[in-house]
C-alpha cells in the first residue's frame, strides 16, 4: 500500500513537472496579503527599509528597468503619477531587479530620467521573488498597513497614446476615497525581469 | 610625341606583365596534380530557396485563440517584440528549432509590436532572421484578457514562449529567453511521443 502511494506520488510529481512551465516567478503574493518590511541598498549604496519609505497612505513599489523600451515609455507617466500622488500620502518606491544591469548603470539612468523616488537595488531578485514580480513595468500597491490593495500595470496603454483605463491611479483614487477597489490587478505586455542565473 | 613614346611604352610594359601572368595562370592550371593530393570529391548539394515569411498578420483576441490551437501536431508559440532586446537575441535559436523540427511540429510568432510596424520592422527583422514560421501581430484593446487567454501563470513578460502538444494541452512554456536544450528536450519527448 505505502508502495502504491510513493508511485503514485512518483507519477504526480512526474505528470506535473511534464507540465510544469518555466516563468522563474511562480510564487504570487496575492492582492489582500501583506508584505513583512523589507531591507534594500539604494543606487548609493545606503541601505532602506519599506517602513522607512512607505506613505502614510500607501507605498507604490514599481519594478523598472534602465534597458526596457516599455519601462522608458512610461517614465515621464511614472514621474507625474509620483508627484500627484506623493501629496496624497502615497510613496514611490522604485525596485531594479534585473541582474543583467549594473548598480552604475542603473544609478546614471535613474538620474537621467529624473526619479523623486528612490531606487533600490534588488540584489538576486529576492525581492521579486517573494512577490512574483516578472515583468517591467510592474507596479505593487499597498495600503498603510503593507497590505497589497492592487497588482499590474500602470495603464492599458504602454505608448501612452490611447490610454482609456489608468488602474493605479483609479486604484489610488478609490483607496484615497475609502472606496472599494473594482479592478485589483491587470496584465500587460512589457520586458521580463532578467533574474539572476538566466 | 615624348608623351606618345612614354604611353606606348607604358602599354608595352603592362601587357607583357599581364601576358606573362597569364601565361603562370595557365601552367599552374594544367600542371598535373601529384597523386598523394587527389582533388576532393565534392558533393554540391542545391539547397532550395528558403521560404522566408514576407506577410505578417494581424489578430485580435480570438484570433488568437484560435492561432493556438494545434492542428493535429504539437505547436510551438514564440510571444515576442522588435523592441525587446532578448526576443531579437534568441531568434536565430527559434529558427534553428523551427528548422530542425520542420514537418514534425508547426511553429508560429506573435509579434506584441505596435500595429504601425506590421509592414516596417516585424517583417523586415523577420525576413533579416530567415524566418519562415508563420507570423502574427496582436492587436488587442485589453492586454490582460490575451494573457489570461494562453496561460494563468503568465505576467505579459517577453520573450514568451510556449508549446502544446497535439491535443492543445501545455506541455511546456517558458518567460525569458529560451533555454535551447530544455526546449529541445521538450519538443523530443512530444515528436517522440507523436511519432509512436
Amino acid at each position: 500500500m505505502k508502495r502504491k502511494s510513493i508511485l503514485l506520488a512518483a507519477l504526480l510529481a512526474a505528470f506535473v513537472f511534464v507540465l510544469g512551465g518555466d516563468v522563474d516567478a511562480q510564487q504570487t503574493f496575492a492582492v489582500g496579503a501583506k508584505l513583512d518590511n523589507f531591507k534594500l541598498k539604494d543606487t548609493d549604496g545606503r541601505e532602506r527599509s519599506l517602513d522607512e519609505l512607505k506613505g502614510e497612505k500607501g507605498t507604490v513599489l514599481v519594478f523598472l528597468s534602465a534597458q526596457c523600451p516599455v519601462v522608458r515609455g512610461y517614465n515621464e507617466r511614472i514621474k507625474q503619477i509620483a508627484a500627484d500622488y506623493a501629496g496624497k500620502g502615497i510613496n514611490f518606491v522604485g525596485i531594479n531587479s534585473n541582474a543583467t544591469e549594473s548598480l552604475d548603470w542603473v544609478k546614471s539612468n535613474a538620474a537621467e530620467i529624473g526619479y523623486k523616488f528612490p531606487v533600490l537595488i534588488d540584489t538576486g531578485n529576492a525581492l521579486a521573488d517573494r512577490l512574483g514580480a516578472s515583468v517591467t513595468p510592474e507596479v505593487y500597491f499597498l495600503d498603510a498597513q503593507n497590505v497589497l490593495l492592487y497588482h499590474g500595470a500602470i495603464d492599458n496603454d504602454k505608448t501612452g497614446r490611447a490610454i482609456t483605463t489608468n488602474y493605479l491611479k483609479t486604484a489610488f483614487d478609490a483607496s484615497l476615497d475609502g472606496r472599494k477597489i473594482e479592478k485589483t490587478s491587470a496584465l500587460a505586455f512589457g520586458c521580463s525581469i532578467k533574474r539572476k542565473g538566466d | 610625341m615624348k608623351k606618345n613614346l612614354i604611353g606606348a611604352f607604358r602599354v608595352l610594359v603592362c601587357g607583357v606583365l599581364s601576358g606573362s601572368l597569364l601565361a603562370a595562370g595557365a601552367a599552374a592550371q594544367t600542371k598535373p596534380r601529384p597523386k598523394t593530393s587527389p582533388k576532393p570529391k565534392t558533393k554540391i548539394i542545391k539547397l532550395p530557396p528558403r521560404e522566408v515569411v514576407s506577410e505578417v498578420t494581424q489578430i485580435d483576441e480570438a484570433g488568437l485563440r484560435a492561432a493556438v490551437k494545434p492542428n493535429g501536431k504539437p505547436l510551438l508559440v514564440n510571444f515576442w517584440a522588435t523592441w525587446c532586446d532578448p526576443c531579437r537575441e534568441e531568434f536565430p535559436d527559434l529558427v534553428k528549432i523551427d528548422a530542425d523540427y520542420k514537418g514534425r511540429i508547426d511553429f508560429i510568432t506573435v509579434s506584441l509590436d505596435d500595429l504601425a510596424e506590421i509592414n516596417r520592422d516585424v517583417p523586415k527583422f523577420l525576413a533579416a532572421m530567415n524566418a519562415p514560421m508563420r507570423a502574427y501581430l496582436l492587436k488587442v484593446e485589453d492586454e490582460g484578457a490575451a494573457i489570461a487567454a494562453i496561460t494563468k501563470d503568465w505576467q505579459g513578460g517577453l520573450p514568451f514562449t510556449i508549446l502544446y502538444n497535439e491535443k492543445g494541452e501545455i506541455a511546456y512554456f517558458r518567460q525569458g529567453k529560451i533555454k535551447i536544450d530544455v526546449l529541445r528536450g521538450e519538443l523530443d519527448k512530444l515528436v517522440t511521443t507523436a511519432s509512436k
